[in-house]
């Protein structure tokens, strides 16, 4: 007897939550502003960043050489550094005057300038010094000046090391060994390529769900709180609570992105064959509670969302402060606790993060056991504020409108 | 006639500093947010440069070599070793879970086969997935390494008998050395990097979303009769009126902004700030403009703020500032045309950062300038909307 109703109770909890789901759906779908949020720039976004990054890095980045040397030697290295594919010289100049005019016009982003006692020095055994001279205007321009420069260079200085210990009578294997007592290699185990995109990207997908997942719950509940609909959700004698609405309506977001997950996590990096090295499933034990929480947030942040655009106004710019929160560009070591400390407050860092090490440096599951509670900690109490929220509005709605 | 423009406009000023008070969004997403925003990325990059990188060792030799070794790796400022595997999958399983960034490992028998001239090998592994972490301790552990090279050639020698000086073992291991000058940053400063256009990325953001709010809500709301009417009937008068509070604000915030970084924090300004705070000037009234051509275009707030949101976020990817505009394909590097921050950017560069004679960044400031001219194509719609406003979306 108890039993019967027992289950009586459940079916009635399933039977709410599963209505409040379908009104959801056919409010979701008929809403052309939420959709061209959660359908059109889910879809698109990841392709437009994933081609715009595609390039990875740059390839014969414009250099001028300053050769006041111009010997051989001078000449050979100079080959070498336009052998390189990270740097193509394009100007050459006699003094370092004359370099200004197309670097002010952006037209190298790096100068190498090699004296004129080059070869004298090199000829009488000494270090020769080259001064090379970078545009900061950005990153990787630095970057590539300085792996360009030090590749060509440990070529030149491997020859002239074998070169002058021929010239002592140290030949073949004797050499080599005098040359390098002991020899490194240097391996890169994840993002091999050194690559942006392969870096950014997978951050960005993250946050691609992350913010239009935000947003579109934001202009729905915005939509409702403009029609002061809210004391609709729960019809007089209906037995629908609080938690049926609430959950209801999570699901509604959260199955819909479970579909965009796929598309944007699973397919996307296959796509365009950025990493994807992780195994899919523990991709998805991960995004179930990323999800999830990044739900009951947004429906906890919509109550400051009074109208059905002003999420947009408020909070886009989150979507740059939440992408440095995570840590992938600034290493999180040097971040200062305050601010990894806030960044604890949002399911976006747990999931970059989660995604990163799995889909990037194939951890599993295990390995990423604390993203995986800190999202399950942050569902559950992005719950329980949802609940408070939503009993607020609804109520206040209800007494408006009653 | 001008007379009455002043006069209209004044009335129009007058009572868009009613509607900025009476609603906290208007003051939120400008000034609190701006504020807000230099507060977290001046905290945020304070470092500097990121030290004490997290970093692991396995060491299997355990000899005075490689002890050494481990003591001048850790003596790096940029790296701090924090933890010591028994073996590479241990090591490895740290870095996957995102505890180290590097690790370096020393073989077994490494300091008797370098006695022995064997040349033996040590190994370093670095994670690029975190770019600038990983790209920052790699340089940091081939510097090391070639600096150990040196060491053991000298001591090597100096077994032999053969007495050498600092400089020449350095001609030995590096015949060419690299005198590296980084023009403008001379200490890497990644916040020099970023904060001189992340905070002015926010900014478009912001100065996007506002205008066209403030006018696409009049539109939502059925006000414009009212405004209208304070504008004494003038659009010209009501345009103006709605955008010069914020002109003012943005501008107080951008070259306040602009004091704070290049006054106050010293960050590289090798030009005049006061033509960067020209340019920081045209730069708001650029956004503003292309804020009143979203509005116009489609002069309904919902439409007008999704597309002015997606144009806004992606002027931070075409400013070119950390993956440069002419790395990437063809077909897309045509859009820089579209974004003021991008000639903004190109104004920083010449003016802040090289410090080069003005004659380089007025092409720039041309373009900029134009872009103020934009409203213009879409005035006509504008006014049209403004007038109607049965034309407004809450009317649908």
């Amino acid at each position: 007897m108890s039993d019967s109703k027992q289950s009586k109770i459940k079916f009635r909890h399933l039977r709410n939550i599963v209505s409040v789901l379908v009104e959801e759906y056919k409010r979701m779908l008929k809403d052309s502003g939420v959709m061209l949020i959660i359908l059109g720039a889910a879809f698109l976004y990841p392709l437009l960043y994933s081609y715009v990054y595609l390039n990875e890095t740059i390839r014969d980045m414009p250099i001028a050489v300053v050769d006041q040397s111009n010997t051989v030697r001078s000449r050979n290295f100079i080959k070498s550094i336009d052998a390189t594919p990270d740097l193509q010289v394009t100007h050459t100049y006699n003094n370092l005057e004359e370099v200004k005019d197309p670097f002010y016009k952006g037209q190298i982003h790096g100068v190498l300038l090699i004296p004129a006692d080059f070869s004298e020095r090199i000829n009488k055994k000494q270090q020769a010094t080259v001064s090379t001279y970078s545009d900061m205007s950005s990153f990787l321009y630095y970057r590539t000046m300085a792996l360009g420069v030090n590749f060509a260079m440990l070529d030149q200085n491997d020859q002239i090391k074998i070169e002058r210990l021929n010239s002592m009578g140290k030949v073949g294997r004797e050499a080599e060994i005098a040359a390098a007592p002991f020899t490194y290699k240097d391996v890169i185990l994840y993002n091999e390529g050194m690559g942006y995109g392969s870096f950014l990207i997978p951050a960005l997908l993250v946050l691609v769900i992350h913010q239009t997942l935000f947003f579109g719950i934001g202009m729905s509940t915005g939509t409702a709180r403009e029609e002061d609909s809210f004391y609709q959700l729960i019809p007089p004698n209906s037995g629908r609570s609080i938690f049926h609405v609430v959950v209801g309506k999570a699901l509604c977001f959260f199955s819909w992105y479970l579909v965009v997950s796929v598309y944007v996590l699973g397919f996307i990096p296959k796509l365009f064959n950025q990493p994807h090295i992780g195994n899919p499933l523990d991709i998805a034990i991960l995004i179930i509670p990323f999800l999830l929480a990044a739900t009951f947030f947004a429906m906890t942040l919509s109550v400051f969302i009074r109208n059905r655009e002003t999420g947009f106004v408020v909070f886009l710019f989150t979507s740059l402060i939440l992408l440095f929160l995570s840590g992938t560009s600034w290493p999180r070591s040097s971040m200062g606790q305050f601010w990894v400390n806030f960044s604890y407050l949002f399911p976006s860092t747990f999931g970059i993060n989660g995604y990163v090490k799995i889909n990037s440096m194939g951890a599993n599951i295990t390995q990423i056991c604390d993203e995986y509670i800190g999202l399950w900690i942050q569902a559950g109490v992005y719950f329980i504020t949802t609940m408070v929220v939503y009993k607020w509005q609804i109520g206040s709605s209800v007494k408006r409108n009653r | 006639m001008s007379k009455n423009i002043y006069k209209n406009t004044k009335a129009v000023i007058l009572r868009e500093w009613r509607r900025m008070v009476g609603r906290p969004i208007y003051l939120f997403s400008s000034a609190f947010v701006m504020i807000f925003c230099y507060i977290f990325f001046l905290t945020f990059f304070s470092e500097g440069m990121p030290r004490s990188m997290p970093i692991g060792v396995v060491d299997m030799d355990h000899s005075y070599v490689s002890r050494t070794f481990i003591r001048n790796i850790d003596a790096v400022p940029q790296a701090e070793i924090v933890e010591h595997y028994v073996d590479y999958s241990e090591a490895r399983d740290a870095m996957q879970r995102g505890e180290i960034y590097a690790f370096f490992m020393i073989d077994k028998d490494f300091e008797r086969e370098l006695m022995s001239s064997q040349q033996p090998e040590f190994n370093f592994y670095v994670n690029e997935a975190y770019i600038v972490a990983g790209s920052l301790t790699y340089k940091e552990l081939v510097y090391v390494s070639n600096m150990g090279a040196a060491y053991v050639q000298k001591k090597m020698l100096e077994l032999k008998g053969e007495e050498v000086e600092e400089n020449e073992i350095l001609a030995i291991v590096q015949p060419i050395a690299n005198d590296s000058h980084m023009i403008a940053n001379p200490y890497a400063n990644y916040g020099v990097y970023l904060l001189n256009m992340l905070l002015p990325g926010i900014m478009q953001m912001l100065i996007l979303l506002m205008t066209v709010f403030t006018i696409g809500f009049e539109l939502k709301m059925n006000t414009t009769p009212e405004l209208m009417k304070t504008a004494n009937n003038s659009m010209f008068a009501a345009l103006l009126g709605k955008l010069l509070p914020y002109t003012l604000l943005f501008s107080i915030l951008g070259i306040g902004g602009n004091l704070i970084l290049y006054q106050y924090m010293h960050f590289p300004m090798n030009g005049s700030l006061v033509w960067f705070s020209l340019a920081t000037i045209l730069f708001v009234m650029a956004y503003q403009a292309i804020g009143v051509l979203f509005i116009g275009l489609l002069p309904s707030l919902r439409e007008a703020l999704s597309l002015v949101a997606v144009y806004a976020i992606l002027g931070v990817s075409f400013t070119g500032f950390t993956f440069p505009i002419e790395a990437m394909p063809r077909g897309v590097q045509v859009f820089q045309h579209f974004f003021p921050i991008r000639y903004y950017f190109k104004i920083y560069v010449a003016e802040a950062l090289n410090g080069a004679p003005i004659r380089y960044s007025l092409i720039y400031f041309a373009l900029i300038t134009a872009f103020i001219l934009l409203p213009f194509i879409t005035y006509r719609r504008l006014r049209k909307a403004v007038m109607k406003p049965d034309n407004s979306d809450s009317a649908k």
